[in-house]
């Protein structure tokens, strides 16, 4: 079918929404069934030492979210310092940092009218709060009626059940996460899918909290679960791209910028290119596998910018026994060059060698915030590519079951 | 506990093995084998166990998917105990007497963040955690009461 070109005013009209698309505006043309006109996709990010709260972190990136009460135009707060998370699904703020925004979530309600809230394991601990709705605004991008979790810093909701968290492993707080919230964009929709659904087999994940406060576990829909935002957006919702610079001194930088950008093979500024991409799919877990130096163990590994270091169990390196990063590793010699072999998994099962070098963290600059040779994970049987695996490279995200041009999701790409 | 099909079903599955329970069952590192049995409900799976050389393993596995695997030395202790499954089984109770330690050294950690990878390491606790949303696995052990001959890296 050929173009139909149509008077510009009409275009106007049709587009009344975006007023400047009309503004000295001349020749202008769409087509037949073409698209709305694109939104505004990409934002900042930001790799700096993390909120004035909880000073010191190293490799975090972060955004500003807008977060609404749903359907207010006035009960809003820009959070800044969210940490970008490739390895986890769903945003979660911390509620006394919404509550200084003078934002307040109600949390959803079960079929029993009790609060649904959830505990959240992130290696270290749990989060523990409400799941609400927000609306949420990243760019020219809205998820509105969002599930979030709320993590409750002020203990304002139910107290957590005996298996979240007990005995202080709870990290709902700026200082816990080193950042304000965090914004899972990994390759799923929901964090905990399906197996959180199923009858008969209630995750410790998701609890029916009644208003004294008891919380027993229950299984949720996939649309009460807390959702990946970028899923949730009208348009761009197939996946993003984390677009960093390379680091410009090997002991750290202050500060780096680089992008989010939202969709991909949605709008010019998102094509995926047309060679030297490398596509892992991700299997059910969100995991492709890797194998590490030459080593014939296969790992489960990821691409996972919510991480700080290149994470793997290296048992012939040195690992820090002072300094200020204690556990990561300490290379006698830096740099210490390895190489890991991605493989993915089912239909995008492309192969690919990655070499990189890992440095002595106690090298470091003092209050830098970006370390691109920053490895751990001794003992681990994961493998990670962390946060300084982003340096001077394009990331690629597709989420499951969305098509990305030739590409179905979940997948990680390069 | 109600006997509920689930459980009916994993029993089925597993006969054959040496010993069957179809109990609640909680482990906890350094304490007897009767801890297996005895402790909470949360777990509420089905136990089979797998004698060894220098120990014996007994291996929980929930409707939920999490399975835990805990290692009896030879006086009857639970030396070291592992876990995966989508969700991270409750480790105050897997950890027993360790969880203490663990906890404070957790909180001793330099680096805020996410730490899909830790791992704490005393001469008397190793835990090491991995993992993310849908994925966990870890474990934990005692390095002075792993019987003489065993490996630690078959502690999984």
């Amino acid at each position: 079918m050929s173009p139909i070109r149509i008077p510009h005013y009409a275009a106007c009209m049709l587009t009344a929404s975006l007023l400047s698309a009309c503004i000295g505006g001349k020749g202008s043309s769409i087509t037949s069934g073409a698209p709305p006109p694109p939104v505004v996709n990409t934002m900042a990010l930001i790799v700096d030492t993390g909120p004035a709260a909880a000073p010191g972190a190293v490799n975090h990136a972060y955004v500003t979210v807008r977060v609404c009460a749903p359907g207010s135009t006035t009960q809003c707060a820009n959070i800044d310092h969210v940490l970008l998370d490739t390895g986890s699904w769903g945003l979660r703020l911390v509620r006394s940092v919404l509550a200084a925004g003078t934002v307040t979530l109600t949390a959803e309600t079960d079929a029993q009218g009790r609060a649904i809230e959830e505990c959240e394991t992130f290696g270290g601990g749990q989060t523990w709060g409400p799941v609400a709705l927000a609306d949420v605004t990243m760019a020219g991008e809205v998820a509105a009626k969002l599930p979030v979790q709320v993590m409750d810093d002020t203990n304002a909701g139910a107290p957590p059940p005996a298996t979240c968290g007990a005995n202080g492993t709870l990290i709902n707080t700026v200082m816990g996460f080193g950042a304000n919230g965090v914004l899972g964009v990994g390759v799923f929709a929901q964090d905990c899918g399906a197996a959180c659904v199923i009858n008969g087999a209630q995750l410790a994940a998701y609890y029916g909290c009644t208003s004294a406060g008891v919380c027993t576990a229950e299984n949720v829909t996939l649309a009460e679960q807390v959702t990946n935002p970028v899923a949730a957006f009208a348009a761009d919702n197939n996946g993003i791209i984390i677009n960093m610079p390379n680091l410009i001194n090997a002991n750290g930088d202050t500060s780096v910028q680089g992008e989010l950008i939202f969709g991909i093979a949605t709008q010019a500024d998102n094509a995926l290119p047309a060679t030297g991409l490398t596509v892992l799919g991700a299997d059910a877990s969100g995991d492709f596998t890797a194998t590490y130096n030459g080593g014939t163990t296969v790992l489960p590994a990821l691409i996972d910018s919510g991480t700080d270091a290149y994470a793997f169990n290296d048992s012939t390196i040195t690992v820090c026994s002072t300094g200020s990063f204690i556990g990561y590793y300490c290379p006698a010699v830096t740099p210490h060059d390895v190489f890991a072999v991605n493989t993915g998994a089912g239909a995008n099962n492309a192969t690919n060698t990655v070499n990189f070098a890992i440095a002595d963290p106690n090298s470091f600059l003092a209050g830098a915030a970006a370390f691109g040779g920053l490895a751990g994970g001794p003992g681990s049987t994961r493998f990670v590519w962390g946060m300084p695996f982003f340096y001077g490279r394009k990331v690629y995200i597709g989420i499951e079951q969305k098509m990305t041009g030739a590409f179905t999701g979940p997948y990680y790409a390069y | 506990m109600p006997y509920n099909s689930v459980k009916r079903g994993l029993l089925f599955l597993v006969l054959g093995f040496n010993a069957i329970w179809v109990q609640p069952v909680r482990a906890a590192l350094g304490s007897d084998a009767a801890s297996v049995l005895t402790d909470g409900a949360e777990l509420q799976g089905t136990v089979h166990s797998v004698p060894g050389q220098q120990y014996d393993m007994e291996e929980i596995t929930a409707a939920s998917g999490v399975r835990v695997r805990e290692f009896l030395n030879r006086t009857g202790i639970v030396f070291a105990v592992s876990w995966s499954g989508p969700v991270v089984p409750d480790l105050r109770m897997l950890l027993g007497p360790s969880f203490d330690s663990y906890t404070k050294a957790v909180a001793a950690l330099r680096q805020p963040g996410l730490h899909r990878s830790l791992r704490i390491a005393t001469p008397e606790l190793v835990v090491e955690s991995a993992g993310h949303m849908r994925a966990y696995s870890g474990r934990a052990y005692l390095p002075l009461l792993i019987p003489a001959g065993a490996s630690t890296a078959d502690l999984r």
